[in-house]
């Protein structure tokens, strides 16, 4: 667990990071509610474009590490690159666990209208995922993490715009609507809609299934090992 | 082959066609977000086959999960073409056409169905083809590059056994000359001391007499041995040096000055083999590719190196890479511990530098 420890430290090392993952997550508990959309308070609303940045923001201790030589110095330690990588995993789930708990608990706390909070505590928690896989297949394609950072920033714009999150589906056309399927930001915001205003379990079951098949198809692509 | 050539390369592009192919396929159709999930299924189960080496029957999910959705959406059975590609590109052929039974329980027709599995079986059965030519070419390469080392190898082994076999020669030479000196000669000659010393002693006319007549026939012997040792001794060709000076002065298509320098006696014959070698092969490559006038010949022993340099004054027509001949050469000239350079930049020039055995 040393790597898990020290990574844990490295992400909490520069203050840039320290703001970002502890201030970012308490701003949302004040954001205010919204008229006729969305239901949930703006916050809440847009804390999957929060996890998205901080995703990619967490793993770029991997693309510093491939860019310092530490990922070829790893390939002749008695150390295996599934251990490398499975225990940074482990400490970014840890944090953005964290961070979703502090969201909903805060939120509790200040009497914010969440309708079925351990729900939305659940749909944070597999869109972490999801998103720290996404964020993990973005750095294998790229050797600069500035580069890595801008061109995602960009992308999760446009995610988060077509997937729903930002703005109403129903505001697009039908083939629009159509391609935001394809998107896991879709299925997040799908996932919004359903603390609202779903009933059927089955169907939030299958929301979270969806995040997790994405997690498991980014995860696939992203542990590529890449010296440089 | 360039990477990009490589048909893992050509199948994961196969794959990524397909997948983007059904994507379009469901997205032009009338279907449910939730049927998406088939989509994400194949692509977790393709995304797996580009990261890890599956098993065949793995195939068997991807037509479960196809299976599945049957009753739902037409995209389930065009997703068949991708089990039917995978077992195509591993050279189950046969059990591929077992997916073409979807053909008959599909509920639209067929035919655009029919078209793309049998696509996909070409492709993968093209993928199969073109990855088991692949592996034969490289295990070929492996085999010839195989052979071309032990061929070098064995080249090294002959040049190393040439030289023990001239060191060899030397020493018997040499026990022979002294075998024959002291058998002969040195008898001959301590018996025609032995008689001059007695001569000194003997006071009678006719015993000095026969005894100088002695020493005489003694004498007589031993110089017509020592001529025969010498004779049998120099060999009739021209060896070392001469033979460098005789290739060099029958050379007729430019004339050649020839300098040489240094005790060139300390030149073991292995080494003039290379040297001779290299001079010829100038000689020709002169002859063959330079318009050169003049050309010089210099050899020099100096300190513990033997140096060969052949020059000329022509401008070398072909800048090309060494042919097989200097190639050998070289190799040759390394495994002596020496060096062969070549140059074409001021007329032909080749250096050759081999290092001198230490006197034993």
């Amino acid at each position: 667990m040393t790597i898990f420890y020290f990574t844990l430290k490295r992400s909490f090392g520069s203050l840039t990071n320290l703001i970002f993952l502890t201030l970012a997550p308490i701003a949302c508990i004040f954001f205010p509610a919204g008229e006729a959309w969305p239901a949930l308070p703006y916050g809440y609303q847009y804390f999957g474009i929060i996890i998205l940045f901080v995703a990619i923001r967490l793993t770029q201790i991997i693309i510093e590490d491939r860019a310092r030589g530490v990922i070829k110095r790893l390939s002749v330690a008695p150390i295996r690159y599934f251990h490398y990588l499975s225990q940074n995993l482990f400490a970014y789930f840890v944090i953005l666990i964290l961070q979703c708990a502090i969201v909903i608990v805060g939120g509790l706390l200040r009497g914010q209208e969440l309708y079925q909070p351990f729900a939305l505590f659940t749909l944070y928690l597999s869109f972490s995922f999801t998103a720290l896989a996404i964020a993990l297949a973005w750095i294998s394609i790229f050797r600069n993490k500035d580069i890595a950072f801008l061109v995602y920033m960009s992308l999760i714009f446009l995610m988060v715009l077509m997937g729903g999150i930002m703005m109403p589906l129903e505001m697009f056309p039908d083939l629009m609507k159509r391609i935001a399927v394809i998107l896991p930001t879709f299925w997040f915001a799908e996932g919004l809609n359903w603390v609202v205003y779903g009933r059927q379990t089955s169907n939030f079951m299958l929301i979270n299934g969806v995040l997790w098949l994405y997690t498991l198809v980014f995860l696939v692509l992203g542990s590529t090992r890449k010296m440089q | 082959m360039k990477s990009y050539m490589e048909p893992a390369r050509f199948v994961n592009g196969w794959r990524l066609l397909n997948l983007g192919f059904l994507t379009y396929y469901w997205i032009s159709g009338e279907f449910a977000a939730y049927d998406f999930i088939l989509l994400l299924f194949l692509i977790l189960l393709t995304s797996l086959r580009w990261r890890f080496n599956l098993p065949a029957w793995s195939v068997a999910l991807d037509a479960f999960v196809c299976f599945l959705y049957f009753p739902y959406h037409a995209v389930s059975y065009y997703g068949l073409a991708l089990p039917i590609f995978e077992l195509a590109q591993r050279g189950k052929w046969l059990f591929a056409l077992l997916f073409f039974i979807g053909l008959f329980v599909a509920p639209f027709p067929s035919a655009w169905l029919f078209c793309y599995f049998v696509l996909a079986l070409f492709v993968g059965f093209f993928s199969y083809a073109y990855s088991l030519n692949q592996q034969q070419y490289k295990e070929e390469a492996d085999e010839q590059r195989k052979a071309r080392y032990e061929l070098e190898r064995v080249k090294i082994d002959l040049l190393a056994a040439q030289q023990s076999v001239a060191q060899q020669a030397e020493l018997m030479e040499r026990y022979r000359m002294a075998r024959q000196l002291h058998d002969h000669l040195g008898h001959d000659l301590t018996g025609a001391a032995l008689a001059l010393q007695a001569h000194e002693y003997v006071e009678e006319p006719d015993e000095a007499h026969k005894l100088l007549q002695e020493v005489k026939r003694r004498l007589k012997r031993s110089t017509l041995n020592l001529r025969e040792t010498v004779h049998n001794a120099t060999p009739i060709a021209p060896i070392g040096v001469e033979n460098l000076e005789y290739v060099a002065l029958y050379f007729q298509q430019v004339s050649i000055s020839f300098r040489k320098s240094g005790d060139l006696l300390r030149v073991a014959a292995y080494h003039w083999g290379l040297l001779e070698a290299c001079l010829k092969e100038a000689l020709t490559n002169i002859a063959r590719h330079s318009d050169a006038t003049k050309a010089e010949v210099k050899v020099e022993a100096a300190g513990s190196i033997i140096r060969l340099l052949v020059q000329d004054n022509g401008t070398v027509r072909q800048s090309q890479q060494p042919g097989s001949g200097l190639r050998s050469l070289k190799m040759r000239a390394r495994s002596l511990g020496g060096s062969l350079s070549v140059s074409g930049d001021n007329g032909f020039l080749l250096v050759c530098v081999l290092p001198l055995r230490e006197e034993e």
